[in-house]
């Protein structure tokens, strides 16, 4: 066949026509569409919130999920039998449900999903939910055995829960109501930290089904009839390792999951959209009916990892809230921003110098000498002061600033003693003696670096000889505790409430008690405390600890890690929060000024 | 040939696995990755720990975890088998997804840079060597230095600055003062007087010229409202197609050709008629759609030239080819700027486009035309930093090596022959002078997939770079010997094209076999 040249071109043109229609935009052309979400018509506004990280899982309870912006998250989009405010008190949602002491011998509580209270896909949160919850938190079915390495040498740690599992282990099965809304836990032994030990966690029916279960009444039943785990006689039990294997890997994700059973929501928020390393977005919960209605239809999160591009962000409008790593030069440049709110306070974390119990410092009155020479003002004024002006020096081992128990405790702990450097009264107490001192601290911490070198100065004069220890990030975590060092300075990160921390670091012989700290009244103390569910008697039982602390001359607390938040003015109810929920712990308040 | 590529290969195979061994052992090294429990007083600190152990089987002794991560790591040799095994972050994520999506960020982050370094900086090369030594030439040389020794941190801070927050804080009240139009003024009678040619008089005149164009135009957007509702309108095309027609026809064929110069300017007369053509069907635009509309018009443009015939039918579909795709970019920018009203008022963007961090606003939601400004605005200051910097090599090679080939005897021996000098410059010595750059850019190209750690950093991208270095920050090993493999495979590969190329592009390079 041939074409003539004027025919060929018009096929050509035909062609060329007919792939350009194909490949057009279906939607209809760019008038007028671009004026954002349909969620901003009802009014509420929108916030966004930059974050240092990005999000990773859907379980914020999980070993690998266990981020702080993960539980962040996990805040807006569940509900909770109680929460934490900014002055770390635990506060019930009763809209939620409830959980009351049945008894106290033995201790018995009872928790409660409202009737009415749903996931976001309808689903009711009920019994399964809490049971599966129990089964994770309480670590009932683990039967794995581990050898001094570390390595399990036989049966399995079903899930990889990231909080502890000491209180709930010593629940047996709880039992279920009839209505199927409450269960009811029994503690063998009292346990002083009951109210925080418990919640719950993912829905029971998406577990249920991603582990290949007929429903979430089966996957109560299995959790029912499976015998407890035992480290003897360890058995094989494939259906709940598929439960549990879900639990702890299907949450994890960066991108929006195509199943939206992984991530429903039982708060006032549910996950809209997520843009992996860049942003997600929450919106309202349409099923959420039972707490305070939040003000606001959205809030968009923004991971921004390095501190002047937040700060920078915020001037630009990009994000609203921000709560960058706390430095002197961060803080100048918000401070010379218009039109925002400053905040800034303490953070759950304080720095400490500890004495060992050993080596150099075995005289009581030779570890007195040295904590005479600590110049704490000197040491908070060229460290935190610089971003918290009303920053101080820490006076309790225990009670974080702010607190009740901090109030309580500071009159009576014997702190006030240590409040002034007595060069005179360490050469004292020295008697001319001149003790070499090693100081062991992380020496890539700007802040460490500076209180090391105040303490040594000062220690000097009174006659010691001060060795600087001073190791590398990657180094110093694991030199604590192990004799190369006769003092340390370095920090705790505490929870801000629950007292089972204590006799993790105070107790003879534990995990993170790294200066050979041991006493006889302090140990009986704490061994009530744990049993202890009476929250006054908790703070007398505390008090006496951290006299002893001072009184034996561990060392001293130096002061609490600062932190800067920081919003928009535009931005109402802002508050400063210190805990690891930050500046989201009120999300429900905040609303967008006209 | 054949055995030279396979012995390159081989030796590449070898360095990549000698290096992922010291990377490795380097990262494993580097860090504590039980820090973080170190200073908790958890009452689980030990389940943690013991956690963290297993998830990192911190139990085995680093070199023998990388035969483990080397086992996995084989797999993605076996094409479409799925066995392809990076690990998983600390996290729980895929090392291969993140790895997928870091590279998508660092791409885009770097390739309009690279391209537009590569391009400006290559024609201020040869400019500045055919000028050598006079004030355009130190004047160029001056900047590119100072550019080239500015941090990258601090120059992207101070773009941020000035050019994200002043510039949405002047688009929300557009007014630019008497005094700031006579400096826009001053720096453009500046500019044009280095750029002038000849004696002082005429750059004095040229000067003159510049302060009334600069300050004139200024002065004219401003009063117009243009920086608020910007476009070029048909007039503007139209004139902005002219000037496009005669200087692509100066550098294809010079102007002495007229049927390349009319087919160029008839192109710029059937540009003007899609312009308003196609308007209703940009509407509906896709990229694949633009895609498409380039080819056609670079099609057109060059029937054109092929109708005009002449005695070189191909000078006149260069100059008709490239003008009818330079009109349509012209079409698509002025395009964009009819979408810049809606983009400026979207509720997302509240009167501040442009951005300081990240690649795209979150949840905006509107057409290609959107999306794309979207995309501009994220991307103009880093890309604008990531060029400043890399233009003084660019334009340094360039223009040695233009030098050289200038002083080469065949140029003398072409001039001689009487070739004019658009002719000896374009044809003879520009093409010679970018044979040592190709072997630049396929290193460059190479490097680019590597992330520019800092920039990503201060731009809040989540690209390789940063992908390497919070990995590296949190002793996290998988997700950086990812990284390392992606860089070294392709540092690798690309020194190789690059010799190659090399050889294919000079004869006078032989590879030995």
């Amino acid at each position: 066949m041939r074409f003539g040249r004027t025919s060929k071109a018009v096929g050509a043109a035909a062609i060329a026509a007919l792939a350009l229609s194909a490949c057009a935009s279906t939607d209809g052309g760019g008038e007028g569409d671009g004026t954002g979400g349909s969620t901003q018509a009802s009014g509420g506004g929108a916030v966004t919130v930059a974050e240092v990280n990005g999000f990773s899982s859907f379980n914020a309870n999980s070993a690998t999920g266990n981020v702080d912006i993960n539980g962040k998250i996990w805040y807006m989009t569940h509900g909770s039998f109680n929460y934490i405010t900014n002055d770390l008190k635990v506060v019930p949602r009763e809209g939620f449900g409830s959980y009351e002491k049945v008894s106290d011998d033995p201790l018995t509580v009872k928790y409660t999903i409202n009737e009415g209270v749903k996931w976001s896909d309808g689903n009711a949160i009920d019994a399964g939910d809490l049971m599966l919850a129990w089964a994770v938190q309480s670590g009932h079915f683990d039967d794995a055995t581990t050898d001094d390495a570390g390595e399990v040498t036989s049966g399995n740690t079903y899930f990889a829960y990231a909080g502890t599992t000491t209180g709930l282990g010593l629940t047996d099965v709880p039992e279920i109501s009839d209505d199927g809304r409450s269960i009811t836990m029994t503690y063998s032994e009292p346990y002083a930290d009951w109210e925080i030990a418990y919640d719950v966690g993912l829905p029971a029916h998406v577990v249920a089904e991603g582990a290949g279960l007929a429903d979430e009444q089966a996957l109560t039943d299995l959790i029912m009839s499976s015998p407890e785990g035992d480290p003897e006689n360890p058995q094989e039990r494939p259906e709940l390792k598929k439960v549990a294997d879900y639990w702890n890997t299907a949450f994890d994700t960066t991108s929006l999951p195509s199943n939206p059973g992984l991530y429903l929501s039982s708060g006032p928020f549910v996950t809209d959209s997520m843009v992996a390393d860049q942003s997600m977005t929450l919106v309202r919960n349409e099923e959420y009916n039972w707490g305070p209605e939040p003000k606001l239809d959205e809030i968009t999160v923004r991971y921004i990892p390095e501190a002047p591009a937040q700060v920078q962000a915020l001037q630009n409008g990009e994000v609203d809230i921000i709560a960058p790593q706390p430095a002197a030069d961060t803080l100048e440049s918000l401070e010379g921003i218009n039109g925002i709110q400053l905040l800034t306070g303490n953070q759950l974390s304080f720095d400490h110098l500890d004495l060992n119990y050993s080596g150099v410092f075995k005289d009581v009155d030779v570890r007195k000498a040295f904590m005479n020479t600590i110049p704490r003002d000197a040491i908070v004024n060229s460290t935190v002061k610089q971003i918290n002006p009303d920053a101080v020096p820490r006076d309790s081992h225990i009670f974080d600033i702010g607190t009740d128990g901090y109030e309580a405790a500071v009159p009576v702990n014997g702190s006030e003693d240590w409040q002034k450097v007595d060069i005179e009264k360490a050469k004292e107490l020295l008697d001319g003696a001149t003790p070499e001192v090693r100081i062991m601290y992380n020496a890539d911490n700007p802040n460490r670096v500076d209180a090391y070198t105040l303490i040594a100065e000062s220690a000097e004069q009174a006659g010691f000889k001060v060795v600087d220890g001073g190791l590398p990030n990657a180094e110093w975590g694991a030199a604590l505790g192990n004799g190369t060092y006769d003092a340390t300075i370095f920090g705790w990160i505490s929870e801000g409430v629950g007292v089972s921390g204590v006799p993790q670091l105070y107790g003879c012989d534990s995990a993170s008690n790294f200066s050979g700290f041991c006493n006889e009244e302090a140990q009986k103390a704490m061994d009530e405390l744990i049993l202890t569910l009476d929250p006054q008697r908790q703070q007398e039982l505390q008090i006496i600890v951290d006299t002893k602390l001072f009184e034996t001359g561990y060392g001293l607390p130096l002061f609490q890690g600062p932190g800067i938040q920081a919003a928009d003015e535009r931005v109402e109810g802002f508050k400063y929060m210190s805990n690891q929920t930050g500046v989201f712990w009120n999300f429900w308040e905040w609303s967008i000024a006209e | 040939m054949v055995t030279y590529i396979v012995r390159r290969l081989v030796t590449a195979v070898l360095i990549l696995l000698a290096a992922s061994f010291i990377v490795y052992l380097l990262t494993a090294a580097s860090g504590d990755p039980l820090a973080q429990f170190r200073q908790s007083n958890l009452p689980n600190k030990e389940q943690l720990i013991q956690q963290r152990i297993q998830l990192l089987n911190l139990n085995v002794p680093a070199p023998l975890r990388y035969f483990e991560w080397l086992g996995g790591a084989a797999g993605c040799l076996v094409p479409f088998a799925a066995t392809c095994d990076l690990g998983q972050s600390v996290e729980g994520i895929e090392v291969t997804t993140l790895l997928v999506r870091a590279m998508g960020q660092t791409i885009l982050l770097v390739t309009a840079a690279t391209v537009l370094a590569v391009l400006i900086g290559i024609a201020l090369g040869i400019i500045t060597a055919l000028r050598q030594y006079s004030g355009l030439d130190y004047g160029v040389t001056f900047m590119a230095f100072l550019f080239f020794s500015l941090p990258i941190f601090w120059v992207a801070v101070l773009l941020k600055e000035y050019g994200a927050i002043g510039f949405n804080n002047f688009l929300n009240e557009p007014n630019i003062t008497l005094s700031s139009v006579i400096i826009i003024g001053l720096i453009g009678a500046f500019a044009c007087y280095l750029i002038a040619n000849g004696n002082v008089k005429r750059k004095f005149i040229g000067a003159g010229i510049g302060f009334v164009i600069a300050a004139g135009l200024i002065w004219f957007l401003d009063a117009t409202g243009w920086f608020l509702i910007p476009g070029f309108g048909a007039v503007g095309i139209a004139l902005i197609g002219v000037a496009i027609a005669y200087g692509v026809t100066m550098l294809t064929s010079g102007l002495r050709n007229r049927k390349a110069l009319y087919a160029a300017l008839i192109t710029v007369g059937l540009g003007l008629v899609a312009y308003f053509a196609i308007q209703p069907l940009l509407d509906l635009a896709t990229p694949l759609m633009i895609f498409l509309l380039a080819i056609a018009a670079v099609l057109v443009g060059a029937v054109v030239g092929f109708l005009m015939g002449g005695y070189d039918r191909r000078q006149s579909m260069n100059a008709a080819g490239l003008t009818a795709f330079l009109m349509g970019f012209v079409i698509l920018l002025d395009r964009f700027m009819q979408a810049w009203p809606e983009y400026f008022n979207n509720s997302r963007i509240r009167g501040r486009p442009i951005a300081t961090i990240g690649s795209s606003t979150p949840n905006l939601e509107g057409n290609f035309w959107i999306s794309g400004l979207d995309t501009y605005t994220h991307l103009l200051l880093p890309t604008i930093a990531l060029m400043l910097i890399s233009l003084a090599s660019y334009s340094r090679y360039s223009r040695a090596s233009m030098l050289e080939i200038m002083n080469q005897d065949y140029i003398r021996t072409a001039r001689a022959k009487g070739l004019t000098e658009r002719t000896v410059v374009m044809r003879h010595a520009f093409r010679n002078a970018l044979i040592p750059l190709a072997t630049l850019v396929a290193f460059d190209i190479g490097a680019l997939i590597g992330g520019a750690i800092i920039t990503e950093a201060v731009f809040a991208f989540s690209g390789m770079g940063q992908l390497f270095i919070q990995a590296l920050l949190a002793s996290d090993p998988n997700p950086v010997m990812g990284v390392f493999l992606i860089t070294g495979i392709l540092a690798l590969v690309f020194n190789l094209v690059a010799d190659l190329v090399y050889s294919v592009l000079d004869p006078r390079v032989r590879v030995k076999a």
